[in-house]
């Protein structure tokens, strides 16, 4: 069958489809386009004809990569390489029957113009040449690149035998070339904007006098009366609950100092965090549990015995405040590399 | 996107919008219902309005562009209509008129569209820089010296410059765009996509490049807001040679700056 098609087949000629079935196009049948004049080729037969295609193939797609890897090769107007991948091309196509061999042809010319046409833009022959890689090194040097002599000293901003750049080097660039843009000044406010959201939840961890004390007993109370029933209880077992953990975890090592930031921070919840350090607060404040600050000037937290529960009261009371934001606990949480929370939340809390 | 069928304030629209000739696009729904109105109609919406209205009006359009201007993201005129001027868009030309006089004369700034087609007005300085130092500094943005460099490089390379030259010659001044930079944090996503939303920039993919490759052109903000001449006189100076020496970027510098004025 497929002979017989091939037999109806006119010679090719230059130029468009001029065979009776006018533009329709069959499978595999496609005019040569109008860059190859030839003749009528000899029969072929169909295993020859399917082999001689598929090297064909092979070949187009051995072009094209090469040009697409050796990209920077071809680019350089020392090298004609470019010209012997059309020249070798322009021979491959002699042979071309078929669309799927032109196909992978225009493709080929495709990357091969892409190619050409950054050639001739690097021709930017009038006037002098621009090279980025100068204009990096004089700027380099503007921005007063240290170039270090031995490469004795630590590399700073990753420059190694190369000099290391100072920390303004971006400011000196950018302060020199203000004056290329004419950029609106930014308007801002000068009292700044009003900011909406409620002040972070501060806590009072510990009294400095007993008296100061009294009065927040007194104001606890009032708030008593504000408050639900419920409230009051859940907040009372929290504390507890809370006290149980500490003493849990100081139990299992008591010679390991716990950092407060570990036992407090819920790395699942910002409010949950928010709480634990409300609750842990309160066991301060009743002198169930002290704060100090470790070797490093990191916050630690302990248990106090039960015998120094009573000692601990009349001893001088510092008092403190803790804030915590969005910002800084996902800080914490990297900086600690936080995974778990120590204080495992109420199972009757609803999210 | 459910202002379809809202009727408009005191006028009518419904037989103005056959005459729409400057909102050809349709891509902004919001933006396609509103019919720059014409010069009769503008007239005849003022005589509604008190003078104290419309300066109220302009007072509040001048405030959003500034705020706005903050970010140096273009603003919409469908976001403008929509958020400020509101029941007053049927005079919306004067309105603009006034705030473009405001603007230059109280604020020193130039209000300018950047997108015929689609609308959006970015403010630029109307002054020019000084050729002393300013008596106040402010401290300055290490972006712009980012912007500078990519900017300068697209210039000099003739106005187009595939994303590889970019980027390679960011690395030689040591800003990586697969690492994270101590100054400029993550550089890709703020030159592929903050510089290019402030319209300093154009990135634009290639076509048939495999793997996917794109190239840098200036963005419609650079083109008024960044003068290439004086760009070209720092490139003069840092390699130290004549800024004529460079004669086609010469002849683009000095065309470029009749047409900003």
């Amino acid at each position: 069958m497929k002979k017989s098609r091939r037999n109806e087949e006119a010679p090719r000629q230059n130029g468009s489809t001029g065979r009776g079935r006018a533009g329709q196009r069959q499978n595999d049948e496609v005019q040569a386009g109008p860059e190859a004049s030839r003749a009528g080729l000899p029969e072929e037969s169909d295993d020859n004809d399917l082999g001689r295609r598929r090297e064909i193939r092979s070949k187009y797609r051995d072009l094209i990569n090469t040009v697409q890897q050796n990209r920077e090769d071809m680019l350089s107007p020392a090298t004609d390489k470019l010209t012997e991948v059309l020249e070798e091309a322009n021979k491959l196509f002699k042979d071309v029957r078929r669309a799927r061999e032109a196909a992978l042809d225009a493709q080929l010319l495709v990357v091969a113009t892409d190619l050409g046409k950054e050639k001739a833009s690097q021709l930017f022959s009038e006037g002098s040449a621009f090279d980025p890689t100068a204009f990096a090194e004089h700027l380099l040097s503007f921005m007063g690149l240290n170039r270090l002599e031995d490469g004795d000293d630590d590399p700073q901003n990753g420059g190694g035998a190369d000099g290391y750049l100072p920390r303004d080097a971006w400011h000196r660039l950018s302060r020199r070339a203000e004056c290329c843009f004419r950029t609106a000044p930014s308007f801002h406010y000068m009292m700044g904007s009003f900011h909406a959201e409620p002040p972070a939840p501060k806590q009072k961890t510990e009294r400095q006098r007993k008296a100061p004390s009294k009065e927040a007993k007194r104001i606890m109370p009032t708030q008593l009366k504000k408050m639900e029933e419920s409230h009051q209880e859940a907040t009372e077992k929290e504390v507890e609950r809370i006290l149980g953990y500490l003493k849990m975890y100081y139990e299992e090592d008591p010679t390991s100092p716990i950092s407060y930031y570990e036992f407090v921070i819920d790395p699942n919840s910002f409010s949950r965090t928010v709480e634990n350090i409300f609750h842990t607060s309160f066991l301060i404040r009743d002198g169930l549990a002290r704060m100090y600050l470790d070797g490093d000037k990191l916050p630690c937290i302990a248990p106090v015995e039960e015998g120094d529960i009573e000692a601990a009261s009349s001893s001088s009371r510092k008092q403190c405040i803790i804030s915590i934001s969005l910002k800084t606990w996902k800080e914490l949480i990297d900086t600690f590399e936080i995974k778990d929370s120590i204080i495992q939340p109420p199972e009757s809390q609803n999210e | 996107m459910t202002h379809r069928k809202r009727s408009f304030g005191s006028q009518s629209f419904s037989q103005n919008r056959r005459q729409s000739s400057s909102s050809g696009t349709q891509e902004d729904h919001e933006d396609s219902m509103f019919t720059q109105p014409s010069t009769s109609q503008v007239l005849r919406g003022l005589e509604n309005l008190t003078p104290a209205q419309v300066d109220q009006k302009t007072s509040e359009v001048i405030q959003y562009l500034l705020v706005k201007d903050q970010k140096k993201i273009p603003v919409r005129r469908a976001d403008l209509v929509k958020h400020v001027v509101k029941d007053y868009r049927n005079v919306y030309p004067e309105i603009m008129k006034r705030a473009a006089r405001t603007f230059e004369q109280v604020f020193g700034l130039k209000l300018v569209e950047i997108d015929s087609k689609h609308h959006t007005y970015i403010l630029i300085n109307n002054l020019e820089a000084a050729d002393r130092p300013p008596p106040v500094q402010c401290p300055a943005n290490p972006k712009l010296g980012l912007l500078f460099v990519i900017l300068g490089v697209t210039f000099m390379k003739g106005g187009v410059v595939r994303e590889n030259v970019i980027w390679n010659t960011l690395k030689k001044l040591r800003v990586d765009s697969g690492e994270k930079h101590e100054e400029f944090g993550d550089v890709k996503r703020l030159v592929t996509e903050e510089f290019v939303r402030q319209r300093y920039l154009e990135y634009v993919r290639i076509p048939h490049t495999e793997p996917m490759e794109h190239e840098f052109r200036w963005g419609q903000r650079a083109d008024m807001e960044v003068s290439k001449a004086k760009i070209l006189e720092f490139m003069g100076q840092l390699h130290e040679q004549d800024p004529q020496s460079w004669t086609q970027q010469f002849r683009e510098a000095q065309s470029s700056s009749s047409s900003q004025r």
